[in-house]
């Protein structure tokens, strides 16, 4: 089976910033990769790539087969294909929940409203929260709002789906009903890459563990010998204080 | 039970007169202003009162208006029709009064939300500034022929701002969404078009279009009206397309990044997310845009376009009403605080409304 995603030799700049230096990465079907690393150390960017949210400068990204570059057909393959969940949840806050999971499963697949809607309440209780489908997203609270945040990347059918630091926004008591949504997602088999700074999530479901720093990234490996028996310096010292508190 | 929880649950009342105390008396000082305020409103609308109504001439000629010593409305029951139709023919009234109605029956019919929709909204209005265009200039169905320089008075005001928020408003989104494109070209001669355009005086474009266009491009260029209109439209979008893009900017990055995420193209994410979204942000000031092109179709007048002023300004000139002119502008401010106040309630009523969807 071909990989999910693969990066090699990825080069980014802002400005004179370099953003990303010589990230290569790949991510089989079905792999759960967690990505972690300080902040300003390119994690969010480098995902934000694999949807073309950023444009790279160098190196190459593959994703289901589709060779990112300008050109836009093959990059709306790949994000009809990838699913995001953002820190901000980015609800459409002027539609309602349902309206926000059916709007591009009807525009972008061309299902009918109906299926879509049944789609979209089939995914809402997957998430458990049907009960609000008619709600606005100001009206729901910061976990509820990224729960249907997944529900509605998911109605998509996507193959891959993308978090960007998902629970980073989300008040204390919230971070838990979000990271079991995410759970119950990777173990029905669903391709994830996720940035986040829940080592618990990534000690329980992920395939694989990276760290990166300053761009770059420091080392990967499996969860039990990536917590248990960090190579790098760097590393240690990370987890040494994201542990700590 | 319930009963009487909400009912605990509610603030406490004060009585009427502490609640009075409190906004008018708080202390002597403000106390003494608020009296020495109301008496003089209290002399403001006795003086009022008895120059609109009591002293007033209703029904008349100039003759009784002058022996009276308050406000003589009869010049507008003498020349209404003139304010109203201006030089449209005497006996073809009912077809401008027609017209008149149609166009208000058609925005009142675009502000209810029923319309909100592209194809209604389009639709609605191509029908209707269509018969309201055969129905004045006629030529058809034994109608007879009017031309376009005899229409005037309140109507043609009315039909000038319609067609110019119109032709103004979508104009106005395409300059926004072309001044953010990501083409330098394209949005530096975009942005270029908006400065001029705003650079001038609107006055300036209506002497340019009404008498510079017809020497540059003599037979090609229209009737007077629709120069008129295109300069207007093109004023209008000038400045909307402003306010469109502070609304687009203002909203947070990510909206437009989960909208891409979820595979939406360029045009669904401005159909579907940006536009509705910045349309809600920039409302207060397009409600103002509305009523400031609402006024300036009075400026119309100056290169000789017979609208609701010039034909309030014909209605006293001529020798006898003379010395109405008061009343005659009282009457044209009148009209048009009908139409600006109904605006402005109209834009309060839809800042409610979209607040729920916040």
């Amino acid at each position: 089976m071909p990989a999910a995603v693969t990066i090699s030799q990825l080069n980014k700049y802002y400005g004179i910033y370099h953003a990303l230096r010589d990230v290569s990465l790949t991510v089989q079907q079905g792999e759960k990769v967690v990505i972690c690393g300080p902040s300003g150390s390119g994690k969010s960017t480098l995902i934000r790539c694999i949807n073309r949210l950023e444009e790279h400068h160098s190196g190459t990204i593959d994703v289901l087969g589709h060779v990112l570059d300008d050109n836009m057909s093959r990059i709306q393959e790949v994000r009809r294909e990838v699913g995001m969940v953002f820190q901000n949840f980015n609800l459409f806050p002027h539609m309602t929940i349902l309206e926000n999971c059916v709007l591009s499963p009807m525009l972008v697949r061309g299902t009918a409203r109906k299926e879509a809607e049944e789609q979209a309440m089939h995914f809402l209780t997957r998430v458990r929260i049907p009960e609000q489908a008619n709600k606005f997203p100001g009206e729901l609270s910061g976990g509820q709002q990224q729960r249907v945040a997944i529900a509605r990347a998911l109605c998509m059918r996507p193959k891959v789906m993308l978090f960007d630091e998902p629970t980073s926004a989300l008040d204390p008591e919230m971070i838990s009903e979000v990271l079991d949504v995410m759970v119950s997602l990777a173990q029905e088999g669903m391709t994830m890459i996720c940035v986040t700074h829940e080592m618990g999530f990534a000690r329980q479901v992920a395939d694989k563990v990276v760290f990166m720093d300053q761009g770059a990234i420091v080392e990967s490996g499996a969860p039990t010998e990536f917590f248990n028996n960090p190579q790098n310096e760097r590393t240690r010292a990370f987890l040494s204080q994201i542990l700590a508190h | 039970m319930a009963n009487s929880a909400t009912a605990r649950a509610l603030p406490p009342i004060s009585p009427l007169k502490t609640r009075l105390r409190k906004s008018f008396f708080p202390t002597p000082l403000s106390g003494a202003i608020s009296l020495a305020g109301m008496a003089f409103a209290a002399w403001a609308l006795w003086h009022l009162f008895q120059w609109a109504a009591w002293n007033a001439v209703f029904i008349g000629t100039a003759e009784d208006c002058r022996a009276a010593s308050g406000a003589c409305w009869a010049v507008i029951a003498d020349r209404w029709r003139l304010m109203f139709f201006g030089l449209y023919p005497h006996e073809e009234h009912w077809r401008s009064a027609l017209g008149c109605l149609i166009l208000i029956l058609v925005i009142i019919l675009s502000c209810l939300p029923v319309f909100w929709r592209p194809l209604r909204l389009a639709v609605l209005w191509v029908c209707s500034l269509a018969v309201f265009i055969l129905l004045m200039r006629g030529g058809v169905f034994g109608l007879s022929y009017v031309g376009e320089e005899r229409w005037g008075g309140l109507t043609l005001s009315i039909f000038i701002f319609c067609a110019t928020a119109l032709i103004g408003m979508p104009l106005s989104i395409a300059l926004a969404l072309l001044r953010r494109s990501s083409l330098p070209l394209v949005s530096v001669v975009t942005g270029m078009v908006i400065d001029s355009v705003r650079s001038l005086p609107l006055v300036t474009i209506l002497f340019a279009v009404a008498v510079v266009l017809p020497i540059l491009a003599p037979g090609s260029s229209g009737t007077k009206i629709m120069r008129v209109i295109a300069g207007m439209a093109l004023f209008f979008a000038a400045y909307q397309s402003e306010i469109l893009r502070s609304g687009i900017q203002s909203l947070p990055v990510g909206q437009d990044e989960a909208a891409k995420s979820l595979g939406l193209g360029y045009w669904h994410r401005m159909t579907r997310i940006i536009l509705p979204q910045a349309f809600r942000r920039a409302l207060p000031p397009t409600v103002s845009q509305f009523a400031i092109s609402f006024k300036e179709v009075s400026l119309v007048i100056i290169i000789g376009v017979f609208d609701f002023l010039a034909s309030g300004n014909a209605a006293y000139g001529s020798g006898e009403w003379a010395f109405t002119y008061v009343e005659v502008y009282v009457f044209m401010a009148f009209v048009n605080f009908i139409f600006i106040f109904s605006l402005s309630r109209y834009g309060a009523y839809l800042e409610r409304r979209m607040r729920v969807g916040k």
